[in-house]
């Protein structure tokens, strides 16, 4: 890999501001797209997103105006980014089948990072989730087919397996269990920076997009499910933010998100089908090379330190859209039964564990038991896509 | 492991009682028809195409007979928002006797099959969004039940399982006629589980 983003100079910032013609970006076809191009919108929509809410919160601890000017500059062509990535999912997609889209992100993503993750603790915790956004793919797709009568293999083609992984209704820990413990900033490797900084983004854009979307139903399983798997996205968040080093400083972890888009972007515009949607990566990778080179002068000028310290020394092998089924029968044949303990991962259900499962569900079936019970009274089968032959946990095939 | 056959319109142990949830699912289904078409070729998708047509019709039908009228009697700007959504309809109609008289095979099909299937897609979610909502919002438990049923005696119109071979499909499609006919015999079905004949 040659491409450096720090020798690069981008678009000028004075000339990336979009008129309201650039900014109406014709949608994909949902029905024709590549499920991966699908992937890779939604990938970079909660990117930006946490671009932006980061720019917020970095702004709401700065006093200088003019520094707060400066930002707000650049947060607001992230902003008009944002608006052009997440604008290409088209309108005439549900809730619920932009939801299979955000699960397969969720598996195929996950389990891409885990494959690569040098660090084995961070890699643990990457097998440990993607588990369970599994299982909620398998939820939602029986969903999916009770409501709209359609096959969640029309949204992820065959490219991700549909079945049970860890059953949802064990995802409910105490908060306490959430936190991770984080890698350490001076030792880590680059890569794994930039890997918990996508993970922990896309899991924030599912948990938002849930928490705001899931109420629109109104079938009462479906909004119930919805609001259950809300609470887990919540949960993930915890899970993978406290992986990050929180010793970094403000402008440290600046430089961090913009080379992170910088590496996304390339990745993305390598590997990408539609020739329109290439086009914006390729657009907007150019505009990140110049925030990019903005937020290292800001560390520069207000840690007194060069970014080259805390960034790798080239840019990492382009992350990837591809299956993962192996892996994740591997997983599903090994992992299934972890739940964590602390910062750490038990196979026994302790205490803490037992508590919080009997006060959420208060004696009653959670709604990710109750979406399989009325899909069965629907249909008499559930919905699953095993392509790769039956479940690798004999438990969970199906009876 | 399960046979996930692809779900068809009644295709399901539902109550149907809610003419909006059963209207949703024939949106999914008629989404299938089209995905089933474009998948297959010569004689399978001259037969997907035939079952595409009759439900389409059968569904469309039962919109302007049933859901439409009740719109407009009920809803605020009812009148309105019915013109949009007919004015949808007339042009998916027109495109869909144009079709109907095509070999599936020929090179000008797939095109104007894909027009089509963009232009219902775009009018079934107009639906759901613009018109069904409100139904929800407006229409008790009993009037969202015997609209319904209503539907369902239409949906009883349009068999959409795949016929076993040529012989049966011309046999089928003699006997349901071409698409005005398809429509006439929909009408019927649900006047007098309305009745209104």
């Amino acid at each position: 890999m040659t491409f450096n983003p720090l020798e690069q100079r981008g678009i000028p910032l004075d000339r990336q501001l979009r008129n309201w013609r650039e900014l109406n970006v014709q949608p994909i076809d949902p029905d024709r797209c590549d499920p991966y191009t699908r992937c890779r919108i939604i990938t970079m929509n909660g990117i930006e997103t946490e671009a932006i809410l980061f720019g917020h919160h970095l702004a709401r601890h700065t006093s200088d105006p003019e520094l707060k000017r400066q930002l707000a500059r650049t947060r607001y062509i992230e902003a008009q980014q944002q608006r052009v990535v997440n604008w290409l999912l088209p309108g005439v997609s549900s809730v619920l089948e932009t939801t299979i889209a955000y699960e397969q992100v969720a598996v195929d993503l996950t389990a891409w990072v885990a494959r690569m993750e040098p660090d084995p603790y961070l890699k643990q915790a990457y097998e440990f989730g993607v588990l369970e956004d599994f299982d909620h793919l398998y939820r939602y797709a029986n969903l999916y087919e009770m409501i709209e009568h359609r096959k969640a293999e029309s949204v992820v083609d065959n490219l991700t397996e549909v079945m049970p992984g860890r059953p949802t209704k064990y995802h409910h820990r105490d908060p306490y269990d959430n936190v991770r413990d984080p890698y350490d900033r001076t030792t880590v490797n680059p890569l794994s920076k930039l890997h918990a900084l996508t993970v922990m983004a896309a899991e924030q854009q599912t948990m938002n997009f849930y928490m705001n979307t899931g109420p629109t139903y109104m079938e009462p399983i479906a909004r119930q499910l919805y609001q259950e798997i809300g609470l887990i996205e919540e949960e993930h968040v915890t899970h993978y933010e406290s992986l990050v080093d929180p010793g970094e400083t403000w402008w440290e972890q600046l430089v961090n998100h913009e080379y992170n888009e910088c590496y996304l972007y390339y990745s993305f515009m390598e590997q990408e089908s539609d020739p329109k949607v290439k086009a914006i990566w390729e657009l907007h990778l150019n505009m990140e090379l110049e925030h990019l080179h903005i937020a290292c002068d800001l560390m520069r000028r207000h840690d007194g330190r060069e970014p080259q310290e805390i960034l790798a020394p080239e840019l990492p092998d382009v992350l990837t859209f591809e299956p993962n089924k192996q892996y994740l029968r591997e997983l599903l044949a090994t992992q299934i039964d972890l739940t964590t303990l602390g910062a750490g991962y038990v196979r026994e259900a302790h205490e803490r564990f037992e508590r919080m499962q009997q006060q959420i569900h208060g004696g009653e079936q959670p709604p990710s038991e109750r979406v399989m019970a009325e899909h069965d009274e629907m249909f008499g089968r559930e919905y699953r896509v095993e392509t790769e032959g039956e479940h690798p946990d004999p438990a969970l095939r199906e009876r | 492991m399960s046979d996930t056959h692809t779900p068809r319109a009644g295709d399901d142990q539902a109550s149907d009682t809610d003419v909006v949830a059963l209207l949703i699912r024939q949106h999914g289904d008629i989404r299938n028809l089209f995905d089933e078409v474009e998948a297959t070729s010569g004689d399978e998708r001259r037969d997907a195409f035939r079952r595409l047509v009759r439900l389409l019709a059968v569904h469309e039908t039962a919109e302007e007979e049933v859901v439409h009228p009740y719109a407009r009697r009920k809803l605020p700007g009812g009148d309105r928002l019915v013109e949009d959504r007919l004015a949808e309809e007339r042009k998916a109609k027109e495109t869909l006797a144009a079709l109907d008289e095509m070999d599936p095979d020929d090179p000008e099909f797939m095109p104007r099959l894909l027009a089509l299937r963009t232009d219902v897609q775009e009018h079934a979610r107009a639906e759901e969004r613009y018109e069904f909502t409100h139904i929800r919002r407006t229409a008790g438990p009993a009037e969202l039940a015997s609209m319904a049923k209503a539907v369902k005696a239409a949906e009883a119109m349009a068999p959409t399982r795949p016929h076993p071979g040529a012989e049966t499909m011309t046999a089928a499609n003699v006997a349901l006629g071409p698409l005005a006919a398809v429509m006439d015999r929909t009408r019927d079905a649900i006047r007098r589980v309305m009745g209104r004949s």
